[in-house]
């Protein structure tokens, strides 16, 4: 194994524990809704939620990143470049999201001044973490790119894949410098902030986790890389010929001209086009294979991806997209249901997949199958949807009577809190992330365990490992 | 647009969409297994998106929103089986070099 | 054929991707000048010294700003350069004790609390907090509740107490006001009346 690869490794466990953080804070996040008064003043909505919701976005950014040092050295066929500074920096970024946590947790907020911005708290959302950290991330990402731009230049070979995730990870490094800007005028920090968060979620993400796919790919299936490289580049065609104009869906209600009506919703109904094309071209993979594969778990999350991304971020995302319906559901538990589901179809399933793929290969496994495998798989992804749906009902039912009937006030809010419909929904969602954090542990498990038993028969080396059934 | 307008429209644009993967779903396991029941159940799927498609253009949207719907719905007819046909010249050997 | 061969499709991605930058960076230049503090739809701080109201417009079809007469804050008007300090304060208010983890603004946030777009017109401040707080003015009422949220409650899911000072409340409420005054494209949706069917 490349040094790049244990790196990968460490990548993936840290992503891995950072995801159990995210469900510990989202299901104490979820408590604050079902039980008045929970932690006020001790630990606020607002301290569960942010922490909820940064896990979320550094165990996908780390997952990516450590997908790419373990494809890395496979794909340029030498090890990563400035590999021992990336191992450095991998601890750096473990030990500064420790302490952002700490802060979050013990300190939770300061005066209103810029020494707040820079060691508390920015208050942004997502990019809440304090400048000091802010420029500790910028370094990783930095890093990051000369990785892999010094590894193809010493390698002096760039692959179609590898091409494409270079260019992507220009805008990925410099769309996160908008996290340190602090704007008084809110329609223009909305505007650059939105540039931010959907040009990574919604664009260079969606290219990163569309290059990791098609290396991905070529393991988990043998696909030829010139049928990986032609779907990539449609992909990239796609997905930024409709969401780069698809961030017009953010510019409705934030002061910026009311042209955006009409750009935003046109550019965001498209985009559920391409992903029915990953839908069609996910069956036809499963097919053309029979469902065999050498590893069940990465092809089955890899289908989840498919599914996922096109019900939770094309379904979901084409209910609220329109500017006429957008005006009731903006900023409800409709964006909650909607939000969850894309990420974990998007992203959430593709890493996961990944990560079951390096271990195959690290734990050396011809075969990797098992039991527990499955049951997390149907656990997380039953929690998943069940908590979307509740968010669903929820959701409808406040932009039905807070917004539509009761005319957005105060009072509005505090009745569609009240109201059955929604009680329940929030009720239902903590039952169901139950269920997910359960499949969390399952997940644990699995990863930890699977591929590591062999069946020693005498004479014979062990070929096929199984986890525990 | 009143509550009740507001929520019927939305969830029409869900089964819109939805309907739209089924019925892809339904054509390429239809494709897969050479069946003549799933190439018709994929016709049926498609025949509710229209359904929906129409009842969405008897909704209160405006003209230029439900034209992007109709347009968006003759597209969807053709992206399962224009995917589906080039994925198989793809992943064709190829006889000369490209 | 063309369509498998994938310099074609790069060149796809390449073009497409290019022609929908650069629209994108012609509408940011025409936004920019649109959002700025004195540009089309937001106005400039020195608003916080004017009544605002959110009305119908018949001829937009949606509910608007209106920039009324003369009205003081917290009984004075501030000039240019002390509202936009005003509001740099507000600002850094806002994002030091993390309202948007609990809050909306836009929209755009976390949904445990209200959205705050058009919290400065909401009636609630007169009908509920003003006797409660026993204040002359809407931004007393509100100041009273800022610093002191446990002691003016209106709801079994409560606010927390976030230590701000007075200068702190005064700064967020100013926020609040210019905020209010913002042309958000109609929402929310008729803030503050009721559909009756």
């Amino acid at each position: 194994m490349f040094r790049s690869q244990q790196l990968a490794l460490k990548y993936f466990a840290a992503a891995m524990t950072l995801f159990g953080i995210m469900v510990v804070a989202g299901l104490l996040a979820s408590t604050y809704y079902i039980h008045d008064g929970f932690l006020l003043n001790t630990l606020d909505f607002s301290v569960a939620k942010m922490l909820h919701i940064d896990t979320m976005i550094i165990w996908l950014l780390m997952g990516f990143i450590g997908s790419v040092y373990w494809f890395l050295p496979i794909e340029l066929e030498r090890e990563t470049e400035g590999i021992k500074l990336a191992e450095v920096l991998f601890w750096i970024f473990c030990a500064a999201v420790a302490v952002v946590a700490a802060v979050f947790i013990l300190v939770q907020y300061g005066p209103a001044t810029e020494m707040s911005l820079w060691f508390i708290n920015q208050g942004r959302k997502y990019v809440e973490a304090p400048r000091w950290a802010a420029i500790g991330i910028t370094l990783v990402v930095l890093v990051f790119v000369y990785n892999v731009v010094a590894t193809a230049i010493k390698a002096k070979k760039i692959t179609g894949i590898i091409g494409v995730l270079m260019v992507d990870l220009i805008p990925l490094f410099g769309l996160y410098l908008i996290a340190f800007p602090s704007i008084t005028n809110l329609s223009e920090d909305q505007y650059w902030w939105w540039w931010l968060v959907h040009l990574w979620v919604e664009a260079t993400w969606e290219i990163l986790i569309g290059c990791i796919m098609a290396l991905a790919l070529m393991q988990l299936l043998g696909t030829a890389r010139r049928i990986v490289e032609t779907w990539l580049y449609i992909e990239v065609a796609l997905v930024l010929g409709t969401g780069i104009l698809g961030l017009g869906h953010h510019y409705f209600w934030i002061g910026t001209p009311d042209y955006w009506l009409s750009i935003g919703g046109f550019f965001s109904a498209l985009e559920p086009l391409p992903l029915l094309g990953m839908v069609v071209h996910a069956v036809y993979d499963a097919g053309a294979h029979r469902m065999k594969t050498t590893n069940k778990p990465a092809f089955f999350w890899v289908m989840a991806e498919a599914f996922g991304n096109f019900i939770g971020g094309g379904v979901f995302g084409f209910m609220m997209t329109l500017p006429q319906i957008n005006l009731f559901t903006h900023g409800t538990q409709w964006t909650v249901s909607h939000g969850h589901f894309a990420f974990w179809g998007a992203y959430g399933c593709g890493v996961i997949a990944v990560i079951y793929l390096a271990l195959q290969k690290s734990r050396a496994c011809e075969q990797l199958d098992g039991t527990v495998w499955k049951w997390s798989f149907a656990l997380l992804n039953i929690g998943l949807v069940g908590m979307v749906g509740a968010l669903l009902v929820a959701g409808i039912a406040q932009a039905f009577y807070e917004r539509a009937m009761g005319g957005s006030t105060l009072q509005a809010f505090m009745q569609g809190q009240a109201n059955v419909w929604f009680v329940q929904g929030m009720v239902m969602r903590v039952i169901f992330g139950v269920i997910f954090a359960v499949g969390y542990v399952a997940l644990m498990y699995d990863l930890l365990t699977i591929g590591k038993r062999r069946v020693a028969v005498a004479g014979v080396k062990p070929r096929v490992a199984r986890g525990p059934a | 647009m009143t509550a009740e307008q507001m929520l019927g429209t939305s969830l029409l644009l869900g089964a819109f969409v939805l309907l739209a993967g089924c019925y892809g779903l339904l054509y390429c396991l239809g494709r897969l297994r050479a069946s003549r029941r799933l190439g018709r159940a994929a016709a049926a799927a498609y025949l509710l998106q229209g359904i929906t498609a129409g009842l969405l253009a008897l909704s209160s949207l405006d003209l230029w929103w439900k034209a992007l719907l109709l347009a968006s719905f003759v597209a969807f007819v053709a992206i399962p089986p224009l995917t589906w046909r080039f994925l198989e010249r793809l992943h064709e050997p190829q006889e000369h070099h490209s | 054929m063309y369509a498998q061969d994938p310099a074609f499709w790069r060149a796809g991605a390449i073009s497409s991707t290019l022609v929908m930058l650069i629209v994108l960076v012609f509408l940011t230049v025409d936004s920019l000048a649109t959002i700025r503090a004195g540009g089309a739809n937001v106005p400039s701080y020195t608003v916080i010294n004017k009544e605002i109201r959110y009305e119908f417009d018949g001829s937009a079809h949606r509910y608007r700003p209106v920039i009324g007469a003369d009205q003081q804050l917290f009984g004075r008007s501030y000039s240019a350069a002390e509202a936009e300090n005003l509001m740099r304060l507000g600002k850094l208010v806002i994002q030091s004790r993390n309202c948007i983890n609990c809050h909306t603004f836009f929209g755009n946030g976390a949904y445990y609390a209200p959205d705050l777009t058009k919290a400065w017109l909401d009636p609630a401040w007169q009908q509920m907090w003003m006797p409660m707080t026993q204040a002359a003015t809407r931004e007393e009422a509100i100041a009273a509740f800022l610093m002191n949220p446990e002691k003016y409650p209106t709801w079994s899911r409560q606010m927390p107490n976030l230590k701000l000072t007075r200068d702190e409340a005064v700064a967020v409420i100013a926020y609040l006001k210019w905020m209010s005054a913002v042309e958000t494209n109609g929402f929310p949706i008729h803030f503050g009346h009721i559909q009756t069917n």
